[in-house]
């Protein structure tokens, strides 16, 4: 498989602190990665040391098969970006803000900064100045600086905070047909699980600056479980009635809430022996795992966000 | 290069401080014109002589005013990519981090240079109002021309000296400090303009190789240029060496 990202052992240390930790990333060509992970998990730095923003304590980043620091004029010409929330010059229009990006790519008179003004609804702000944009327009600008030079790969940090629903639909499915039409590469980070879970082909999972996790989102699913859920008076009573009566181990439970993995046993049945016990039950419905459970369990606990 | 120059200047567009700046050189003409007239009231016979006025200023330039704004001019040029977070967006363009550097050094020398001229054709134009309404010898354009190439020597050496406060700003990616470092260099300044020892204060050196008072200094014309290539040349190293190995956290 080519990969268009890889890394191997990325480590970055801040004195003591060790922010990314060995991780061996594989972003495939024309695939929507996503890497999710908590705040301060390492991915903002990760993200930054592809771009060479921050220099890595040790490791190698390979970009499109090719040491990241040689030919960095050609590599990183293939490349658009946004880390956090996009930084542009306050004083000047989205428009200018774009113009000196594109003068400083080579591609003034190739109506590119128009494209791509068009693209994420900007083209008709033609006297605001950048520091009266609202979170979600800068986020957009963000957007359409990445995109203005038709990357072959892109790096988005958190590229939906600030957008409105509409937005993040609307973004979603460019940076989709993005991929599908134009063979983007996209690597993709944040912590809104649905949105990447809705866009991504791949999924690196990081916490605490290591990389837990990388799988393809086929994988994923067939790994997702299905479980019944029981809401109940006393979830105590209930677990020593699954494993007394039905030995059932294979369970968790989340206040007066129990989720039963194990399908050998007639939910009815044991419903009627969770009432038979006195307990009361307010809930049974069956449903599968999502991403949030399956991560949660993955990182010890907690959500993503 | 050229590209990255335009692209600095473009980033001024709508930018207070390039107004502020010229707003602040333009102190000097007028306090000139004010000093001029009230001398003129206190001793109604004594004649001024456009050189006279020239002459007077450049020591406001030099060491006081025009220090003071083009060290605030430096500190926004350097300190303005991180308080606007703009690097993250500029770097992965790629732009070389030495040539980014180098573009906004040449920035900041034409807008030194771009201030210098203000301050020059406001002195003359101020003093085409005196010389209008009381009169002055020697009030034409050969003088002020023989002038203006002291005032842009001067400012290449003002340019050489404000380096070490781009460092500054670029470290503590700010205003303040190098705006008060700069405070203190005028203050010593102020207090060696007069003595011999301001030969060897850099500051104060430039203002003495213009002014031709290094004879009367006994120090010799090298060491002051030694010292003055010194200071900015460390001015220099750091703030290309700090940039070129700094992460942006």
């Amino acid at each position: 498989m080519e990969y268009v990202i890889e890394t191997e052992n990325l480590t970055k240390q801040y004195g003591n602190a060790t922010v990314v930790n060995n991780i061996n990333l594989h972003v495939p060509k024309g695939k929507i990665y996503g890497l999710l992970g908590r705040n301060g998990a390492g991915k903002t730095t990760a993200m930054k040391m592809m771009l060479q923003l921050v220099y890595p304590t040790e490791g190698a980043i390979q970009l499109f098969g090719t040491s990241h620091t040689e030919n960095t004029r050609t590599i990183y010409s293939k490349i658009g970006s946004i880390i956090e929330t996009p930084g542009f010059y306050n004083n000047l229009t989205g428009r200018e803000n774009l113009q000196i990006l594109a003068k400083l790519r080579g591609l003034l008179g190739k109506n590119s900064v128009q494209k791509a003004l068009e693209v994420v609804g900007l083209d008709k702000e033609k006297s605001k100045v950048f520091a009266d944009y609202s979170l979600g327009m800068k986020q957009r600008l963000g957007i359409a600086a990445a995109i203005m030079h038709e990357p072959e790969l892109l790096i988005l940090d958190e590229p939906i905070n600030g957008l409105d629903p509409i937005g993040i639909s609307e973004i979603r499915s460019f940076l989709s047909e993005l991929s599908r039409t134009k063979g983007t590469t996209i690597f993709i980070s944040s912590h809104v699980l649905n949105e990447i879970e809705q866009i991504a082909d791949i999924i690196g999972v990081m916490h605490e600056g290591r990389l837990v996790e990388e799988v393809n989102m086929v994988e994923l699913h067939k790994r997702k479980r299905r479980y019944i859920e029981f809401d109940l008076s006393d979830a105590k009573i209930a677990v020593k009635i699954l494993e007394d009566y039905y030995q059932i181990t294979d369970y968790s439970i989340q206040g007066n809430s129990i989720k039963v993995y194990d399908f050998n046993h007639n939910p009815g049945e044991i419903n009627r022996a969770f009432v038979e016990n006195g307990l009361l039950v307010t809930k049974i419905n069956t449903d599968e795992e999502n991403l949030e459970d399956y991560f949660s369990e993955l990182i010890g606990g907690g959500g993503i966000a | 290069m050229l590209n990255l120059i335009s692209c600095e200047l473009s980033k001024l567009k709508r930018s207070k401080m390039v107004l502020i700046s010229i707003l602040g050189v333009m102190s000097i003409p007028c306090m000139m014109l004010v000093e001029s007239i009230q001398t003129h009231f206190k001793h109604p016979d004594l004649v001024f002589t456009l050189a006279d006025i020239y002459h007077d200023s450049l020591l406001y330039i030099m060491l006081l005013t025009n220090m003071m704004i083009y060290v605030a001019i430096t500190a926004y040029l350097f300190s303005r990519e991180y308080t606007e977070n703009t690097l993250k967006t500029m770097l992965p363009i790629p732009i070389s981090r030495i040539k980014l550097m180098l573009g906004k050094f040449c920035t900041l020398f034409l807008w030194i240079t771009m201030l210098t001229l203000v301050t020059w054709i406001g002195i003359l134009i101020l003093s085409g109002l005196y010389y209008a309404v009381f009169g002055m010898e020697s009030y034409n354009l050969r003088v002020a021309i023989g002038w203006l190439l002291k005032f842009l020597l001067g400012s290449i050496l003002m340019f050489l000296t404000v380096s070490p406060f781009a460092y500054i700003a670029q470290k503590t990616r700010g205003f303040v400090t190098p705006v008060i470092a700069s405070a203190v260099i005028v203050m010593g300044s102020a207090a060696l303009s007069n003595q011999d020892l301001g030969a060897l204060y850099p500051w104060t050196a430039t203002f003495f190789l213009i002014e031709g008072k290094l004879k009367s200094t006994g120090y010799s014309i090298p060491l002051v240029i030694g010292i003055i290539a010194f200071v900015s040349l460390i001015g220099f190293w750091l703030t290309f060496n700090h940039f070129q190995k700094e992460d942006l956290k």
